[in-house]
């Protein structure tokens, strides 16, 4: 079982004009929102907490990409990836995001992540989102009818870009280039492990990862007993697609809040945990649904499947803190709570990575510093032994 | 006299009740559906404005109506312009209902696609939604839903990011008699846009009336293209 620091890096100083007057987050947000003092104090607190979790013992630390957004400040994970990597030794560097149907050409991803593992001495998990419709569609204008479509024609241009030991054209409907020779090549062979992480919702993305063999990774913030429907989905179309069960193909994000008592965590962790929910993840309604940005396919099973359910699970207006930790949407508690809950998702939902959000909305560093040891200390242990016999073959050898 | 209408940027019923005025007029009304505004199960957006207008020609050449008056609305005025640019050949006049494909940042208009999906469709009249949008693809049973959803891909990718198609460049090449009309309370498009597609002012600006104008003003918006098609030019 491996454990993942992952930091979505929020601005941490939204107010009450923001809850009076903005209605999105993400997308429009006015600019007098957002101040670029606070970014500076945080983008620098955010990597020393990011280099803290490596020192803890977490087997890897995500960065991932956002545009115009509160909810996350980091348009560019390459450029905070590539700090990290210069910063820590051992541990996996994972960039879950590049939205790579974003860039053109999209031989510029190929090239920053290659210059990543590179620079990292081949420690790099390429993740390789779809993205959000409020990144792709809105903030960044790509057509949502022609997304996956981008996605796929990029996705194919790097992996050949890394893979292929001499120039080549590439004739796509997107990109046309009479010469691919891009420099460096990942010190991995033949490439990175290929992460794609999804909101739940597409089959595409299950496709993609099944027909690549890549890890699923599930970004949950409604916790296991909702994500529990989409990971099944997940492990039936593995099954189907007559794939082993390696609990490895798949990462499951978790929200986790550690203290030394039950009483404790629900007095330390209620307000960081209600200004992710309540702010950071106010969407303007509209942006989160672009026309197009779900495949026909992905809409018909989301009006029938299990993917509806689970919407209709998470739907409402934004609930309390105690609701939250009561649906499981935070695992919060002791450190023995906390491993027990785990535990249970780990079996319930078969999944070899854990993705940790153990910093949270406008969480001071103090408090993700305590979150973060007590979690390295008194949870993980209890988790390591899950998954015996089973290989991660997802994961960079460097690290291992 | 045969003639083409091409509808407008939320599809659903074939005929408006202007072109049903036309039609009890004495005029054969072709009313294609659009790619993707039928709702029939895999529709793939195109992936440019070329694809676009390719996918459009083919429909309209299986009317075989061709040549002959072609009234657009919204995203179907903008087809019909781009026809009389590149096949003049094929039209012998073109009226042009509240085009896209010109955008003025100073004149943007609401974002269709940032409103909540139930405020979409209302924003596109100055009125209420007319009933027969409420009812599109209803035949469709269990299927409308997703009819629904496909047809506003295929509106969606005709005007995403803004809709802009540079039509700004080519206009000019218009050279088929032509008549522009625009609601003067169209919320997406403002009037102010009229100016870009007729610049000596010959606009008929309908008050009262939204972006799809002839829903909004049917009897008014029938009278002129009556007149338009048959005495002018």
């Amino acid at each position: 079982m491996k454990a993942l620091w992952f930091h979505l890096m929020p601005y941490p100083a939204l107010d009450e004009r923001f809850d009076r007057e903005a209605r999105s987050a993400w997308v429009d947000l006015d600019a007098s929102f957002l101040d670029g003092e606070v970014i500076h104090r945080a983008y620098n607190t955010y990597l020393d907490q990011l280099e803290h979790a490596a020192a803890a013992g977490f087997d890897g630390i995500c960065v991932n990409e956002h545009h115009q957004s509160a909810y996350g400040m980091v348009p560019s994970p390459n450029l905070m990836a590539a700090t990290l990597a210069r910063n820590t030794e051992r541990v996996a560097i994972v960039v879950m995001g590049n939205s790579i149907a974003l860039y053109n050409p999209p031989v510029r991803v190929a090239e920053e992540l290659a210059m990543i593992d590179v620079l990292s001495n081949g420690r790099l998990v390429a993740g390789f989102p779809v993205g959000t419709s409020m990144d792709t569609c809105y903030s960044y204008g790509i057509n949502p009818g022609q997304l996956r479509a981008r996605y796929a024609e990029a996705h194919d241009l790097i992996m050949q870009a890394w893979q292929s030991p001499k120039p080549f054209a590439f004739n796509g409907r997107y990109t046309k280039l009479r010469y691919v020779n891009s420099s460096p090549r990942p010190l991995q062979r033949p490439h990175p492990p290929v992460w794609i992480p999804g909101g739940g919702s597409s089959v595409e993305t299950w496709d993609l990862a099944a027909t690549h063999d890549y890890v699923y990774a599930y970004l949950s913030y409604y916790g296991y007993e909702s994500g529990k429907l989409t990971m099944d989905g997940f492990w039936q179309y593995v099954t189907d697609r007559g794939l082993d069960d390696n609990p490895y193909r798949a990462a499951f994000l978790q929200f986790v809040c550690v203290a030394d008592t039950d009483a404790e965590a629900r007095t330390l962790y209620r307000e960081p945990v209600e200004y992710f929910y309540r702010r950071t993840l106010k969407i303007g309604a509209g942006f989160e649904g672009a026309p197009g940005y779900q495949s026909e396919a992905t809409f018909r099973s989301s009006l029938s499947s299990q993917v509806r359910r689970a919407a209709r699970a998470v739907g409402g207006a934004p609930p309390t803190f105690d609701e939250i930790v009561d649906r499981g949407w935070v695992i919060a508690g002791s450190p023995d709570t906390v491993r027990e809950r785990l535990n249970e998702s780990i079996t319930e939902l078969r999944f070899g990575h854990l993705l940790c959000l153990v910093q949270i909305g406008n969480m001071r560093d103090e408090l993700v510093r305590m979150n973060t040891t007590l979690f390295a200390d008194k949870v993980l242990p209890g988790l390591r032994g899950r998954w015996p016999g089973y290989e991660d073959r997802w994961w960079p050898r460097a690290c291992s | 006299m045969q003639l083409i209408y091409l509808h407008g940027i939320a599809g659903g019923p074939a005929l408006s009740p202007a072109m049903a005025s036309l039609a009890a007029g004495g005029f054969d009304i072709v009313a294609p559906r659009l790619p993707g505004f039928d709702g029939r199960p895999g529709f793939q957006a195109p992936h440019d404005h070329l694809e676009w207008l390719t996918r459009v020609w083919d429909v309209l050449d299986e009317t075989g109506a061709l040549p002959c008056p072609v009234i657009g609305a919204s995203i179907g005025a903008m087809f019909a312009a781009e026809l009389a640019i590149f096949r003049p050949e094929a039209v012998t006049k073109v009226a042009l209902l509240a085009p896209l494909g010109i955008c003025d940042p100073a004149h943007l208009g609401v974002d269709l696609y940032a409103l909540p999906g139930s405020q979409r469709l209302s924003t596109l009249f100055a009125g209420p939604v007319p009933a027969p949008f409420d009812t599109a693809f209803a035949e469709l049973g269990e299927e409308q839903g997703v009819a629904r959803y496909l047809a506003q891909v295929a509106g969606a990718s005709l005007v995403w990011p803004i809709p802009d198609r540079d039509l700004d460049l080519r206009i000019h090449r218009i050279r088929r008699p032509s008549l522009v009309f625009w609601g003067a309370l169209d919320k997406i498009a403002p009037v102010a846009l009229a100016a870009r597609w007729a610049s000596d002012g010959s606009a008929v600006i309908v008050e009262n009336a939204g972006h799809l104008l002839e829903w909004d003003a049917p009897e008014l918006v029938a009278e002129r293209l009556r007149r338009f098609i048959d005495d002018e030019g």
